[in-house]
């Protein structure tokens, strides 16, 4: 497959998210993505039109501008993203030598860049359309982030710290988590806390297209079956990021072991569309499938590290980043040990 | 400082390279400007060259052709004479110079130090790794010139550190130009340097790559190590 | 460690420009390159270094009856440039412990370093005349100044917008750009900006003068 096949793949893969995104949030939502993209094929015409000619047809820009949209959350000022695109498309990808040479992701490049630069900006969220409640325009987990530090160590569930903090979960979720509760799970014994249906759907705060994790896989399982990206990376990813999560998450809220509440985690942030979207990018993941599993779970380890003890709410962006520098050793030494079995069995 | 924080701030937080810039030019990459011969030592048929770094300060350029380095002979060597020249630098300070109250003194003094230091441990090297010290690229002496030791030792004698601890952020900061170095080194070699721009090749991409790395080790910060230690 | 004294030998392939080989000596000193004013006290101080350590040293060869490198050896040449830039340096430091505290934080550990760094990008064989070797050393320090301040410009007005001179008479010596100053781009105020900057003038300045064809660096 070409490669301007498989980058309009992926923003076809994007779709998904990006509609329910714009659903959500709104006219906003629609101006970032708009003014995204356009930034991006500006800078890339700029600098490859006196060179190779027009090469905005390969798609690989405009899948840059959407994923860094889609990053963004949905009140920023329209300077943020148009930089961000700017920064990812020249400095990340042309200086290197453009399309397949980059090495580090250019998306993800200009998504960090934005959040070092306006930290305050980057953190300019919107309540979704239709949800007036005070408090519905901080996403849950910077709202969980605040909870845990005002009030100390709760012995519950993320949902249940968030509940008890009075978090506004919408009334459809109230419904239907009800429902779910009394008819199903009343006889086993268990019970969903409120806001997992909100959560799961995607109905809450949060950057504009990583909010609703069903569509982002959904959309990802289409680059999947056409071979775009293989599963080994993302699937590593997720599941060290859980394992750890569920393990040790609950230790520094005092929770204990093996209460982190990973699928809050997995459905909040920008988490999965990360994992799903930018990591595995053919141009910067390792070569091997071998190399792709141990990337998968460096970025797990990271990404854990940083969501739990870091400065952002969200580590993904920056644990990508990261995973884009070692790759390449990665590469290195897994070839390195390749050719000296290789050796051995021949001698 | 605890341990664990003295190892993740000269390593991760600080990093000697990315952080304090020091060492850049022979971090896991050619010397100033691109030769064709720095293509040929991307050869794969070259073994054990992990980069083709000289270790050359950035200016004592020989014209000669860039030779293959393994970067682990860099970081070892590198992280040896941080760790003996903050440990040293220890010692000078506070037995001659604090007490002498010279310490107006202290850049010329560790200065010769890291500088002695590094003859030394050429002497030894010659001894006991021939090999590799005779290589004229890897001569330590110009690491040491290289001032990131010396950036090192400043550091450590300013923020007044004990001896374990001097040992310790040398060893520390050691690791973390290792790493930056064998990072960089691995990214050179994946880059196709036919369609980067000419203005950009060599020593711009060198310090664009650095750039973005610094970016993405931003990630490591203080309050991430406070709280990873704290809890 | 043989040549470190006598100077860079260029080969005719590729030159830099002196612009850029000084910022790349003295690389590290872009950390400081946040501000214009602490640019031109470290400008101020390589240019202190660098002229006293050209005269100095070409005083030395006057007095020692030798106009180059035949009767002094290489190691001795080497270890008198460390001698006579870590001596100056030392003095700058002090100096500016005096008259500018401020700075003297501001610059930390990277004062000290110009001893060294002088050494790294390639002192020259210093012209028999004093004279000659302190044109000599002004003018590079002249060209390492002006990359500094530039970088520095661009970091304080894009990153912190600001820029930050020495304060005299009323002036406070902070001049405010407003555009930016509300939310500038902080992320070039970060030692990866400086590396940016810094990989992106080189480019400039070499892309300028491969332009000028036979033109000598």
């Amino acid at each position: 497959m070409s490669s301007a096949r498989m980058a309009w793949l992926a923003s076809l893969g994007l779709l998904p998210a990006a509609a329910w995104g714009l659903l959500l949030f709104g006219p906003p939502a629609a101006a970032v993505l708009v003014v995204s993209i356009a930034a991006a094929a500006a800078c890339e015409l700029a600098v490859t039109l006196p060179r190779h000619g027009y090469t905005l047809s390969d798609g690989s820009a405009f899948f840059t501008g959407a994923l860094v949209a889609l990053m963004m959350p949905p009140a920023v000022p329209l300077y943020v993203p148009a930089v961000a695109s700017a920064f990812g498309i020249l400095v990340v990808k042309q200086t290197f030598g453009g399309l397949g040479r980059n090495w580090m992701n250019p998306a993800m490049g200009g998504v960090v860049f934005s959040f070092l630069s306006w930290p305050g900006l980057m953190s300019r969220w919107a309540a979704p359309l239709g949800s007036a409640a005070a408090g519905a325009e901080v996403p849950p987990l910077e709202a969980l982030r605040a909870a845990l530090a005002a009030s100390g160590p709760r012995d519950v569930t993320p949902l249940g710290v968030l509940g008890r903090a009075g978090y506004p979960f919408s009334p459809m979720d109230a419904s239907a988590v009800g429902w779910v509760n009394s008819h199903v799970l009343a006889p086993l014994g268990a019970a969903l806390p409120q806001g997992s249906f909100d959560i799961l759907v995607g109905h809450v705060a949060g950057s504009i297209g990583a909010t609703c994790v069903p569509l982002v896989v959904a959309g990802a399982a289409l680059l999947l079956a056409r071979g775009v990206i293989r599963w080994h990376l993302p699937v590593f990813y997720l599941g060290t990021f859980a394992l750890l999560s569920l393990v040790f998450g609950g230790l520094g809220t005092g929770q204990g072991w093996f209460a982190g509440g990973p699928g809050f985690h997995l459905l909040s942030g920008n988490l999965v569309l990360a994992a799903f979207f930018a990591a595995p990018d053919p141009v910067t993941s390792p070569l091997t499938d071998t190399g792709r599993l141990a990337l998968g779970i460096i970025l797990g380890v990271l990404t854990f590290l940083l969501r739990f003890f870091g400065s952002l709410a969200d580590g993904a962006a920056a644990a990508i980043l990261l995973g884009n520098c070692i790759s390449p050793l990665l590469d290195r030494w897994l070839e390195r040990r390749k050719s000296r079995v290789m050796e051995r069995e021949a001698a | 400082m605890s341990w664990a924080a003295i190892v993740f701030t000269f390593a991760l937080v600080d990093n000697v390279v990315l952080s304090r810039l020091l060492g850049l030019p022979a971090a896991g990459q050619p010397g100033a400007r691109p030769t064709p011969a720095d293509h040929a030592a991307d050869d794969p048929s070259i073994p054990d060259s992990l980069t083709s770094a000289r270790s050359l300060p950035p200016g004592g350029r020989e014209g000669a052709r860039a030779a293959a380095v393994p970067a682990w002979w860099l970081g070892a060597s590198m992280t040896v004479l941080m760790s003996i020249s903050a440990v040293g630098a220890w010692l000078v300070n506070a037995w001659v110079l604090a007490p002498l109250g010279f310490t107006i003194l202290r850049t010329p003094v560790m200065v010769f130090l890291v500088a002695g230091l590094a003859l030394a441990l050429q002497a030894l090297a010659r001894r006991v790794v021939p090999s590799m010290a005779n290589r004229p690229e890897v001569s330590v002496p110009r690491l040491g010139v290289n001032c990131v030791a010396l950036g090192l030792v400043l550091v450590t004698t300013r923020a007044e550190y004990g001896p374990l601890q001097s040992l310790l952020a040398g060893a520390a900061a050691g690791a973390g130009y290792y790493l930056v170095s064998a990072m960089m080194g691995a990214i050179r070699e994946r880059l196709d340097i036919e369609q980067v721009p000419p203005a950009l090749r060599g020593l711009p991409l060198q310090l664009i790559t650095a750039g973005l790395m610094a970016y993405a080790f931003m990630a490591f910060d203080r309050a991430f190590l406070a709280r990873l230690l704290g809890a | 460690m043989t040549d470190a004294g006598s100077g860079p030998i260029r080969p005719a392939a590729m030159r830099e420009a002196p612009a850029v080989l000084l910022l790349l000596g003295f690389l590290p000193s872009v950390v400081v390159a946040v501000r214009v004013v602490d640019a031109l006290w470290m400008a101020a101080g390589v240019l202190l270094v660098s002229i006293g350590s050209a005269v100095a040293r070409s005083l030395l060869d006057w007095s020692s009856g030798s106009p180059g490198a035949s009767t002094v050896g290489q190691t001795a040449r080497w270890l008198r440039a460390l001698v006579v830039s870590s001596l100056l340096t030392a003095a700058f430091e002090a100096a500016l412990l005096a008259v500018a505290p401020a700075a003297s934080a501001a610059l930390g550990i990277y004062a000290p370093l110009v001893a060294v760094n002088l050494l790294a990008v390639g002192t020259d064989a210093a012209s028999p005349r004093p004279l000659r070797a302190a044109l000599g050393a002004l003018h590079k320090g002249a060209w390492y100044a002006a990359g500094l301040v530039v970088v520095a410009f661009a970091r304080e007005v894009l990153g912190a917008g600001t820029i930050t001179l020495f304060p005299a008479g009323g002036f406070g010596g902070t001049i405010v750009v407003s555009a930016l100053l509300d939310q500038p781009v902080r992320a070039l105020g970060l030692a990866g900006g400086g590396l940016l900057c810094m990989g992106y003038l080189a480019a400039a300045v070499r892309a300028v003068s491969a332009r000028k064809t036979g033109r000598s660096t």
